[in-house]
């Protein structure tokens, strides 16, 4: 095992440039005014008193998480049945149900999401509902493969005993089922909210510029306005938001282990 | 006592096979019933159906006096201890044993109550709350059984549930089990391969073979009155020897007739005899009703395994001759050559080929650097009749060498008591080649052409014995015996006495000890 350690050595160092500095410059900018450097580094809270001071931007974070959340729920809504659906099959059609969740994936997001905006021209619809079909679109092969992989790897000898010890099918789905794929409906939590919490693109080409969300506020801040500090604070406002959030579900996760029944 | 379940008629087919061949089976109150067999026997499918996940393709499943076809798993009066468990693995022990209650709504005081009951019934009371992926086999099976024994059901399934235990937890889980059901006397149905399992804990033993009953009936009937030889040889150690019955009282096997107690076999009927090992006593010679020879003694612990030859097979002597080193030395071209004479039957020559001739020669020759080199020329001149011929050997570059070939009559000695024939011929080896063997007996048997069959129907019989007496490491030139035999009668006998190798004895029973045994339909 030791010889192999050294091995990690390259990726190590990938680490550190490419996702730790980024992540120190991004605290660094959050931190500082604009316009200093190496030598002159100026330290405020400036940029985080701004962005609470003025009511556009908290509002249009609620309404970032508010879109999350929702998409989070719907993916479930839609994912579980179909998972669960999928779990049941038998082997050769199994594969081909997966082959065809996986296979738009093949395809680069963006493409698929401009193939929607023309798909879409076609209907009456609000920007609002434009962003999520896209959005429940895009992440919901996350959850159902998060979902569908927590479900096959129950063992079938347990709703046998379920149903031996008196539970009707219902009754094992909802005791013996139900807790043992929680584990796979919060890593898909996971895998969906976070992405669609900051998202930019799809809010971008689906809402037409009327649904602004945070993911577009901090790519307007970085490409547009090129004021670095503000939209370093405004990511790292998310960062600290997606932390906490994470911290729930895990948390939820495991209080729903321990609750059952 | 009264009948709990019957199973009346019970046919189940998977696809074209059919696993279950018209069951009809009684179990009663307060009993705990095995259904013994191997693997495939249809065991497993009876108790599936009786606990409701599979269904009958034929007859009934009565329960109480009720047909419980259309009563689905969950509404039967009937639990189950699984083979690997299926314990809930997000449940806790005390979660686990509640499970059924809980479904049933039962109030919480009366759960608890239940549950820590059962809890000290199986010795689990200080793993109450414990995670139970992080308990041992042992401690998963009694929760398993807890489990199911909570809900209070008439009939208790257990499904192979000790083959995952090792040895000793599982003969301390037999004796537990049994315990466990004396204690809340209800019915057991248990599943297994195993027969000393059976025969521990079982009331009433049901032996499956095929998909059909064998024989039904308490520990000490299946032991000592087995049905046929199936029965058996699947309870415990059996001496079983082919014989016919004379009539009542007298069956005759191994060309001598016995007194015994079985009657109701018709005169002369070809029969299976049963003699148990621990039931053979060793006697001086001339003394039993039989004599032998020991062959081989094995200490089981608490007795020795004797086995007795009472009657020797068919055998066959031929002669090895040994002859000194023969290798033909090629200056010019560094190579060696070497091969021996042999002895053929006359019926094999239409079909001799250069390969063949080879092998029988053991022909090979080699370089300098030990490399084999291939012989690319044999010529032999061999007619379809007794005589001997000439036989040459040749590489590419022209090392040769030239043995005989002895065509004989076939040269077959039968046994008619044995009703097996058996032959081998004389064959030449050089000293080398003898000490260089790995697998000697073997390499005999393939040397001599030696083989046995059985004269009704043909079928191959097992060279089972080779007798020389010589030293293969030191062999020098010269002639040598060889005897290649069948095997012969050999009798297992249990006894605490120490006995040698090689010991000439006599072996006795009582008549009472002789079981017979109807013939099995094939």
């Amino acid at each position: 095992m030791k010889g192999f350690s050294k091995m990690a050595y390259p990726y190590i160092v990938w680490m550190v440039v490419m996702i730790i500095l980024p992540m120190l410059m991004i605290v660094f900018y959050a931190f500082s005014k604009s316009g200093n450097d190496v030598l002159t580094f100026q330290f405020t809270f400036q940029n985080f008193i701004r962005f609470f001071e003025d009511s556009v931007f908290p509002n249009v974070l609620w309404r970032s998480l508010k879109m999350a959340v929702a998409t989070t729920i719907i993916c479930i809504a839609l994912g579980y049945p179909c998972g669960y659906i999928i779990a049941k099959l038998k082997g050769n059609n199994q594969a081909i149900m997966i082959l065809l969740i996986t296979l738009p994936m093949w395809i680069n997001m963006l493409v698929r999401t401009y193939a929607w905006r023309g798909l879409l021209g076609y209907v009456e619809l609000s920007s609002e509902a434009r962003v999520y079909v896209g959005m429940v679109y895009n992440f919901l092969p996350f959850m159902i493969l998060e979902i569908y992989t927590s479900l096959s790897k129950i063992d079938p000898a347990l709703l046998v005993a379920a149903r031996d010890l008196g539970a009707n099918d219902f009754q094992a789905f909802l005791k013996v089922t139900l807790p043992l794929s929680l584990s796979g409906v919060v890593s898909g939590i996971t895998l969906v909210f976070l992405p669609a919490v900051s998202s930019f693109f799809i809010p971008k080409l689906l809402g037409g510029g009327q649904y602004v969300l945070i993911g577009n506020l901090i790519e307007d801040y970085f490409i547009t306005s090129g004021d670095w500090n503000f939209g370093s604070a405004i990511s790292f406002i998310m960062a600290i938001i997606i932390l906490i959030s994470m911290y729930v579900t895990r948390k939820l996760d495991r209080t729903a282990k321990e609750d059952e029944i | 006592m009264k009948k709990l379940i019957q199973v009346k008629n019970v046919t189940k087919t998977f696809g074209s096979q059919v696993v279950l061949k018209d069951i009809s089976l009684d179990i009663y109150e307060n009993e705990f019933v095995t259904l013994l067999g191997p693997s495939g026997c249809g065991k497993t499918t009876l108790l599936r159906i009786i606990a409701g996940f599979l269904d009958a393709d034929e007859g009934h499943v009565i329960m109480d006096g009720e047909d419980i076809a259309n009563t689905p798993a969950y509404k039967r009066d009937v639990n189950t201890v699984f083979q690997h468990y299926a314990l809930f693995p997000h449940l806790d022990v005390y979660e686990n044993i509640a499970f059924g209650l809980k479904i049933k709504k039962q109030p919480k005081d009366i759960i608890d109550q239940k549950v820590r009951r059962m809890v000290s019934l199986v010795g689990l009371e200080d793993f109450l709350h414990r995670d139970v992926t992080k308990l041992s086999g042992g401690q998963q099976q009694r929760v398993a059984i807890a489990r199911a024994l909570v809900n209070e059901p008439k009939v208790l399934l257990l499904d192979e549930s000790l083959s995952a235990l090792d040895k000793n937890l599982r003969k301390e889980m037999q004796l537990e089990l049994k315990q466990i059901q004396k204690e809340v006397g209800i019915t057991f149905v248990f599943v297994t391969h195993d027969q000393e399992e059976a025969l521990t804990m079982s009331d009433k033993i049901v032996i499956m073979k095929d998909g059909e009953i064998e024989q039904i009936g308490t520990p000490l009937e299946v032991y000592n009155e087995p049905i046929n030889e199936y029965c058996a040889r699947f309870i415990g150690d059996s001496n079983i020897i082919e014989g016919n019955m004379i009539r009542d009282g007298l069956v005759r096997f191994d060309d001598v007739e016995y007194e015994c107690v079985d009657k109701g076999f018709k005169d002369n009927e070809p029969v299976d005899v049963v003699i148990r090992p621990e039931d053979i006593d060793i006697v001086p010679r001339n003394q039993g009703k039989m004599n032998g020879e020991v062959k081989s003694v094995l200490f089981k612990g608490v007795h020795y395994e004797v086995i007795v030859e009472t009657s020797s097979g068919t055998s066959k002597t031929v002669t090895m001759h040994v002859t000194k080193e023969h290798d033909i030395t090629n200056e010019s071209a560094h190579e060696k050559i070497s091969a021996s004479n042999f002895y053929m039957d006359l019926e094999d020559v239409p079909n001799l080929t250069d390969s063949e001739v080879i092998t029988r020669a053991n022909a090979q020759a080699w370089n300098e650097d030990n490399e084999d080199v291939s012989l690319s020329k044999v010529t032999y001149n061999v007619k379809n009749e007794v005589g001997t011929y000439d036989c040459t050997f040749a590489t590419d570059k022209g090392t040769e060498i030239s043995i005989k070939i002895f065509v004989v009559k076939p040269n077959v000695i039968e046994d008619q008591s044995n009703e097996e024939g058996i032959q081998a011929f004389d064959f030449y080896r050089t000293a080398d080649e003898i000490k260089e063997s790995m697998a000697l007996d073997t390499d005999l048997i393939l040397w001599a052409d030696a083989a046995a069959w059985n004269l009704e129907d043909d079928s191959r019989v097992e060279i089972w014995d080779v007798k020389y007496d010589f030293d293969d490491e030191n062999i020098v030139e010269g002639d040598y015996p060889i005897t290649f035999s069948t095997q012969g009668r050999e009798l297992k006998v249990e006894t605490t006495d120490k006995i040698e190798e090689g010991e000439r004895i006599g072996l006795n029973w009582n008549p009472e000890d002789i079981h017979v045994m109807r013939k099995m339909v094939v």
